[in-house]
């Protein structure tokens, strides 16, 4: 996909280079915490994302948002200027700017723009900006290169970069496939908007997942040989 | 050069014909006749002479001479009728279980209907009732009054209104001197819009409220069963196809709906019953309770299968008692019921429906009606006459001999005026009969009449000597009349309501031959003169042609389901939005144009607010007017500057839209005839805000043009805009001047051809029009520039070879969006008939089926289509691309031509899948006929702008090119 040249650039480039295992636990850790939000939504709240839409990515989004924004931070890029707690406030600030922009573009694809709609699109962008963009603000910060390389160029080069781009590409991938039963006439209730892309999104966010893992195993294998 | 666009034609012609051949097998057309029956009529019958001597002979019978004179085609055998319908009945809610294999929830509901049915076998009657496709409540009541098949393009029907123009048993009911009350759906209002003499129409279009119709029936029902004034009474009772539809058969609402129908038929009959003796109001009433169509499990109808066309009639006469009926015409098929009673059902066309109640109510039989009297449900009502039931053998033959002669009379007369039909029909119709049915018809039925008027005739002269033999001839009478109905019926169902597989399969394959063909045509010119899809330059497959492979793929797969049918503007709005989305991501990464990427993608977000208003005018519960409840309104007339800006701003518009046009022009070229061409427009567009001015009432300037003198504006427009044209075209054909600059003049060419149709269009679409034209310069504009991203960044030769498919897929997904941006969608009442008439007064066929195709497709594909050349035009900036120009664009537009074929494949594709879909006749046959009207005009637009385009000139300079290679 990518010259060697540069992987091997990268690797020296990168700030800290982390193992498939390690890259695994986070991952694991970002699922089990998806998976705790459902269990807390079905068990002790007794609502699912198809009854209670809004309730639910509430939830999912208060369990999740330290979850990603406390491991992320950890691999921030230029560790000398960039303290732990200033990366974790840089993922706390890229939450509502990734929202908005997660709103907008949803709404330009069609996303329902009434004010009833409103809460739930509030809550649905900002699991998704949880996602797509924290991750990357709490490492990247405002460093627009790396910004333009991971999601225009999709070129990623170190584990790290992996993790976020992957899984982030995943999530607007399946949101983007989850919105296509919406206009079916089944009248089941979850083809309301945001139901079915939020599924979507976090099938495409679990097989990003794996993928990221698995592209991070073989780039290690490659770099073992 | 001319090679070129002789492909274009040669698709054109594949594409034409291939519809043709589809056409013919899938959208059934039949002509609606002008005719309507008479009372006189009868006279020209064969039948008339033998009913007055018939009478003169029977002289036992107690008819009077004043009862004869009354008569018309047929003799009234009952007084009043009662016709309650009940929408979308099943024949398994009213036939008792026991008839089927198992026992389900929903059977047995209507137990008072079985009652009925069981003890009194000779006077309650309970009809399978066999309906054709297409099986939908508003072609169903059509087929029951006018006793034909109407199709879905029923010619001669004004698309806008659906009233029906043909004879009906309606008609004929108001006519005669009925009185009919209607109750229920408002359909029978929209089918009959005057002819109830008393209607409580409800409405039918809210499909989960299931009480409101029903309870508005019952309101009404059962006084009007007490009072004198009418003589039919239609009540419509809707729930249990809203049930159906809702929650599906087997559900408690269904059963809770069957009940309700079982106890308010109750109270009906007893209400009937109580006046039914000598004298009483309801001694000569017939009750027929029945449904229009039967419905699947899910609650779906509108197809063909058995579910669907088989539901009920249950037919109860107060008169006792009944005649008895020949065992040879008694098909009826008997069973024990759950309570061990014995049981029959018959069966019975909804064909013959409307002729039958004609004859038993005495009233001319309609025009166009191809039913036969169907004998079961006819001697029911029958049994109002005066016979003694006294033993005897000799009384019952003679009975049963009067009867027949009855009925082989009424047939007579049937048979009369289906040929009459059938005869008139083939002889208006461009679409008629075939000549060997019509011939074997014929000989049916003259041998028939030959019968009747030398053979049974005598017999019934010499009744008294002849008397043995009198029975069996009228028997084969009645035989021969009806093979003669039962083939007219044949032939008139395998005409009007059977697809023909083969052509449609035909028509499918040559579609799917010119796919390849135009497929390989692209490939042959790419590769003949060197273009590729990738910037490197090698004939490898690019992230591009892979990308609008995928959206042009998703959106023709989409079509496969009604509902994305339904919200098409939104797929093709969400797809152009994704390729909008790729595109910024792309600008992103090469750090240009960014500004363009997100103006264009305000630009798709604009339009598709617009298109969720569009949509809201569809289906008036949209999702739009919950979002924008009515303070929006409100707010709108409190302020009446409100209401000025709304009146300013589109000439805002056009000012910016006239100043950018002239801009164009005179930047590149301000002499020869593109000045003039620039001019008009502007005369135009200042024309177009006198007459928008005039139709304010704001300023009165009414003044300035009184009565027909507002139609001269529009009119003068048009004018402008055909000179224009022709201008072009003379200064295509004769101008012979070589051009240094092709890249430039191509762009002229381009600006010319919109400002030439530009006029015309806005005004057809009145003031969202130059918005409309803002947003196609604004969207064409950047997805032109997004194009040329890699233009300034490689400087080598390769990028003029290089074609992107993302731009042509972006144009015509653009497009479409347009087409539901401006208020159309695919379906009749998406056309704005109202543009039709902006400058004429009155209809005049052509100009107007000129206006509205110009109205209706002016934006998706006109204006895109001539507008092709602007996604290349301005790519040769530098002067070594100028040749390839012409190249490039004849292949922009071969792929566009292919995007359009592809679609509309798959638009074929599914419509010969859902062909029996409940929803075939409601949208899919609709957005099949707009996709392939579409279709044909995009091919002759491609044609005439590639000769418009590609001059003699340019193709020496290309003929150089081609041999230097």
């Amino acid at each position: 996909m990518k010259p060697k040249k540069n992987k091997e650039m990268a690797v020296k480039a990168s700030s800290r280079s982390i193992s498939a295992t390690e890259a695994l636990v986070v991952h694991l850790i970002c699922g089990l915490g998806l998976a705790v939000a459902f269990w807390v939504a079905h068990n002790l709240h007794s609502i699912n994302l198809t009854t209670h839409p809004s309730h639910t990515l509430r939830l999912i989004c208060v369990i999740e948002c330290p979850i990603v924004i406390l491991l992320y931070s950890r691999y921030r890029k230029d560790r000398e200027r960039c303290s732990y707690l200033k990366a974790v406030g840089r993922g706390l600030l890229g939450l509502p700017a990734g929202a908005l922009v997660n709103a907008l573009g949803a709404i330009a694809l069609g996303a329902p723009a009434g004010i009833q709609y409103l809460p739930k699109t509030i809550n649905w962008s900002l699991v998704m900006s949880l996602f797509t963009i924290v991750p990357a603000a709490s490492v990247f910060g405002s460093s627009w290169m790396d910004w333009q390389r991971i999601f225009a160029c999709t070129k990623a080069m170190d584990p790290v970069d992996y993790m976020i781009c992957i899984p982030a590409h995943g999530v607007i991938i399946g949101a983007w496939f989850g919105a296509f039963p919406m206009p079916l006439d089944w009248e089941r209730p979850w083809q309301e908007w945001p139901i079915c892309v939020s599924y979507g999104a976090i099938a495409g966010y679990l097989v990003a997942m794996v993928a990221s893992f698995g592209f991070i195993l073989v780039r290690q294998h490659v770099k073992g040989d | 050069m001319g090679k070129r666009i002789w492909v274009h034609w040669v698709i054109m012609a594949l594409h034409v014909v291939a519809i043709v051949i589809f056409t013919r097998g899938f959208l059934l057309t039949r002509t609606e006749l002008p005719f309507y029956s008479n009372c006189s009529d009868v006279l020209q019958s064969p039948c008339s002479f033998s009913v007055n001597e018939n009478q003169n002979q029977n002289q036992n019978q107690n008819d009077t001479v004043d009862q004869n004179q009354q008569r018309c085609w047929s003799k009234p055998a009952i007084g009043r009728l009662v016709i309650i319908v009940f929408d979308a009945l099943r024949f398994d809610f009213v036939a008792p279980s026991t008839f089927f294999q198992e026992s389900k929830p929903w059977m047995d509901k209507l137990q008072f209907v079985q009652d009925l049915a069981a003890k009194n076998a000779s006077s309650a009657r309970i009809f399978k009732a066999i309906a054709d496709p297409p099986t939908t409540s508003l072609q169903r009541l059509k087929g029951l009054t006018t006793g034909g098949l109407p199709t879905f393009i029923d010619v001669g029907n004004s698309f806008g209104a659906p009233a029906i123009v043909e004879d009906n048993l309606i008609h004929q009911l108001a006519k005669n001197g009925k009185r009919v009350v209607m109750m229920g759906d408002d359909t029978w209002m929209q089918l009959f819009p005057n002819h109830f003499e008393k209607s409580f129409p409800y409405p039918s279009f809210n499909v989960r409220d299931l009480d409101t119709v029903d309870n508005g029936c019952i309101e009404h029902l059962l006084p009007f069963l007490h009072q004198e004034d009418w003589d039919v009474l239609i009540a419509h009772f809707l729930g249990v196809d809203h049930a159906g539809h809702i929650f599906g058969v087997d559900s408690v609402q269904m059963i809770e709906k069957l009940e309700q129908y079982n106890s308010i038929l109750q109270k009906v009959v007893e209400a009937l019953e109580s006046q039914s003796a000598p004298g009483g109001l309801h001694e000569n009433t017939l009750l027929l309770v029945m449904g229009d169509h039967g419905q699947t499990i899910n609650g779906d109808h509108g197809g063909g299968s058995a579910e669907e066309v088989e539901t009920s009639i249950f037919a109860l006469s107060f008169k006792n008692p009944p005649s008895p009926l020949p065992s040879e015409f008694d098909t009826s098929s008997c069973g024990l019921d759950l309570g061990r009673r014995n049981i029959c059902f018959s069966s019975i066309q909804q064909l013959d429906f409307a002729v039958t109640v004609s004859a038993l109510l005495g009233i001319p039989f309609p025009f166009g009606s191809i039913g036969r009297v169907n004998p079961q449900l006819y001697a029911l009502g029958a049994g109002t006459w005066h016979f003694e039931d006294t033993a005897g053998n000799y009384q019952n033959k003679s009975k049963l001999e009067e009867w027949m002669l009855n009925y082989a009379n009424v047939l007579c007369t049937n048979s009369w005026q289906v040929k009459r039909y059938i005869d008139i029909y083939s002889a208006s119709s461009v679409i008629g009969f075939s000549n060997e049915d019509l011939l074997r018809i014929a000989s049916m039925y003259a041998k028939a009449e030959e019968k009747w008027s030398h053979a049974t005739q005598k017999l019934l002269l010499h009744k008294k000597e002849s008397h043995n033999e009198l029975l069996p001839a009228l028997r084969r009478q009645i035989d021969l009349y009806s093979e003669f109905l039962a083939s007219v019926a044949e032939l008139a169902r395998s005409k009007w309501t059977e697809f023909n597989l083969k052509m449609m399969g035909t028509g499918l394959g040559i579609m799917l031959i010119s796919l390849l063909i135009h497929f390989l045509a692209i490939k042959k010119v790419k590769e003949q003169y060197g273009f590729s899809f990738t910037s490197s330059g090698d004939s490898g497959i690019s992230f591009g042609l892979i990308f609008s492979c995928f959206m042009v793929v998703i959106r023709a797969c989409s079509f496969l389901s009604n509902s994305f049918i339904l919200e098409e503007g939104k797929v093709a709005c969400f797809l152009l939005a994704t390729t909008a989305l790729v595109k910024m991501r792309y600008s992103i990464m090469k750090k240009k144009m960014i500004l363009e990427a997100f103006v264009f993608l305000l630009l798709i977000t604009i339009c598709r607010f617009t298109i969720e208003v569009g949509l809201s005018k569809q289906a008036p519960s949209s999702e739009f007017m919950n979002a924008y409840p009515s303070w929006m309104l409100r707010i709108a007339a409190g302020f009446p500057i409100w209401n000025f800006v709304a009146e300013a701003l589109p000439v805002v518009a056009l000012i910016l839209l006239a100043f950018l046009l002239r801009e164009a022009i005179t930047r590149s070229s301000s002499k020869g005839i593109w000045k003039y061409i620039i001019m008009g427009t502007n005369l135009s567009y200042m024309l177009i805000a006198v007459h928008w001015a005039s139709e304010s009432d704001r300023l009165n300037l009414a003044w300035v043009l009184k009565g027909t003198g507002r139609s001269y504006i529009p009119r003068l427009i048009y004018a402008i805009g055909f000179g224009q044209l022709l201008l072009l075209t003379f200064n295509q054909l004769f101008s012979k001047r070589k051009s240094s600059d092709h890249s430039n003049l191509l762009y002229i060419k381009t600006v010319a051809m919109f400002s030439a149709w530009s006029s015309t269009i806005i005004i057809l679409l009145g003031k969202q029009g130059p918005w409309v034209a803002l947003a196609f310069i604004i969207g064409g504009y950047c997805i032109m520039r997004l194009d040329n991203i890699e233009l300034d960044v490689k400087d080598g030769g390769n990028w003029k070879r290089m074609l992107d498919p993302v731009p042509v897929t972006q144009w015509s997904l653009f497009a479409v969006c347009l087409f539901f941006c401006t208020g159309h969608w695919c379906a009749f009442d998406g056309l704005r008939y109202g543009a039709a008439f902006t400058g004429f007064e009155e209809f005049l066929l052509v100009p107007q089926a000129i206006l509205l195709t110009m109205d209706t497709f002016g934006f998706s594909l006109i204006l895109p289509i001539f507008g092709v050349p602007f996604l290349v035009a301005r790519l040769g900036q530098s002067d070594k691309g100028k040749k390839f120009i012409l190249l490039r664009l004849s292949l922009v537009y071969m792929i566009y031509g292919l995007i359009m074929a592809t679609s509309v494949t798959a638009t074929i594709i599914c419509v010969t899948m859902h062909r029996r879909h409940l929803m075939v006749w409601g949208l899919f046959a609709p957005k099949f006929v707009f996709d392939v009207a579409g279709l044909i005009l995009t091919d002759i637009l491609v044609c005439l702008a590639s000769h418009y385009y590609f001059s003699e000139v340019e193709d020496d300079a290309l003929q150089d090119l081609y041999t230097k290679k």
